[in-house]
């Protein structure tokens, strides 16, 4: 992860659940209530990188916020993917689905959590690199595959799966135009 | 992105490696030895095979002045056998790859680091039955250029695309088997699938080692732990045998 790792910045960004500990004076428009005192024990989903330093640099025994799970790392969201990894629409959850999972398992033990997410990266990881070296095959008998019942799961794919399916569909693709050019002599 | 490329080979660098390689050629013509860098060729005297780079032979097969001889695991046979055994023997596992040439040893010698392109693999004297580590593009290329030398060449295509449509299954289901950090055997993959698979299998590897981190890490914190915790509980039979 580089600095200007944009991948990695976006996936900071994306919004947890805090729960305020502490009175904060004038922060009230946080909760839409700009000029007031933002009171102890409000919910405000916050960036990641903020809700981080907030939850952790507490200097005293008593942080300023605590953090919650986010909705996408829910246990609901947790019983689909054991059910059946491929028919979740991980997109819809979260653009950085697996980037958000890996940076809340650095601040939360969560065992059965991690379980989950790497089974179903392997899982789709498998049903994404069919896909990927069916795709363009398809397009080259002339047919138009891309009405396939695939458009779907390839559609709730996160950022890092997309990356998965261009980088499977680059090289199979790069094989074939070797092919073609050998044929051709 | 600063370089265009992915990491790894293409398809059109494996293919330039593999012509390196030494495959066995019938000369229709004399031809005297040229000195390359690889060293020199053997002089060529038309009834009297001889090895040459597969470069060069295609180079001399183009002009009409050699006949290349297809390797005996290009034919028919033994690539049905190999097929039969990724298929049917070891669904699971990649065929093993040719025996080394040179047997390996207790003693270490000069020729254990030897790998392919410098090892005769694909002369006519090389052992059937094999994939060795250049096969897909040698065998496409061989096909390509020479397919009157090769004895049935639409059969040996067929053959060939059905191999590799195997054994790409077996690459693509590796994945699934895939632990963080894990270790998969890729022996007698081949060159072409490695730079195939390169990019998509890293990732997958990638992804769960991301995913695995704050666990590893977790482990690791324990293990450090471990000693001392070990020492606490021994320290704690010894108190109970004290009392």
């Amino acid at each position: 992860m580089s600095y200007y790792d944009i991948d990695s910045i976006l996936t900071d960004a994306q919004k947890v659940p805090c729960t305020f500990e502490l009175d904060v004076p004038s922060l009230g428009y946080l909760d839409n209530n700009p000029g007031h005192t933002l009171k102890s024990s409000t919910r405000v989903d916050l960036p990641l990188w903020l809700a981080e330093m907030l939850a952790v640099s507490g200097a005293s025994s008593k942080t300023l916020v605590t953090l919650d799970l986010p909705p996408s790392l829910a246990p609901r969201v947790m019983n689909a993917l054991k059910a059946d990894p491929k028919s979740v629409d991980i997109r819809a959850l979260a653009q950085h689905f697996y980037g958000l999972g890996a940076r809340i398992l650095e601040l939360f033990e969560e065992e059965e959590v991690c379980d989950v997410l790497m089974e179903s990266w392997r899982v789709r990881a498998a049903e994404i690199s069919d896909h990927a070296s069916n795709a363009g095959q398809g397009q080259r008998g002339g047919g138009g595959v891309g009405a396939g019942d695939g458009v779907e799961f390839l559609r709730g794919l996160d950022e890092g799966e997309r990356g998965l399916f261009r980088a499977q569909h680059d090289s199979s693709k790069a094989m074939r135009v070797w092919m073609g050019e050998v044929k051709k002599g | 992105m600063a370089l265009p490329l992915p990491p790894g080979l293409t398809p059109a660098e494996v293919a330039f490696l593999c012509e390196m390689e030494m495959v066995t050629v019938v000369p229709r013509q004399q031809l005297k030895s040229h000195d390359l860098l690889g060293g020199p060729t053997p002089a060529l005297r038309p009834p009297h095979r001889a090895p040459l780079p597969l470069w060069l032979a295609l180079l001399l097969k183009r002009q009409r002045r050699a006949n290349i001889v297809p390797p005996p695991w290009l034919l028919r046979s033994s690539l049905e056998r190999i097929l039969k055994e990724e298929t049917e023997i070891s669904p699971t596992a990649f065929s093993r790859p040719p025996p080394h040439p040179h047997a390996i040893s207790a003693i270490p010698s000069a020729t254990d680091h030897k790998s392919p392109p410098f090892l005769a693999s694909s002369t006519a004297d090389a052992p059937s039955g094999h994939l060795p580590y250049h096969w897909l593009e040698l065998g496409e290329i061989l096909l390509q250029a020479c397919s009157d030398d090769v004895s049935e060449p639409d059969k040996v295509r067929t053959l060939l695309r059905d191999l590799r449509e195997v054994r790409m299954a077996k690459m693509r289901s590796i994945t699934k088997h895939l632990e963080g950090g894990g270790v998969v055997s890729l022996e007698g993959v081949g060159a072409m699938e490695v730079a195939e698979g390169r990019q998509f299998v890293v990732g997958v590897m990638d992804g769960l080692r991301k995913l695995g981190a704050s666990r590893e890490a977790e482990r690791r914190r324990r293990e450090e732990e471990g000693g001392s915790g070990d020492g606490n509980s021994e320290d704690d039979d010894m108190e109970m045998e004290m009392e």
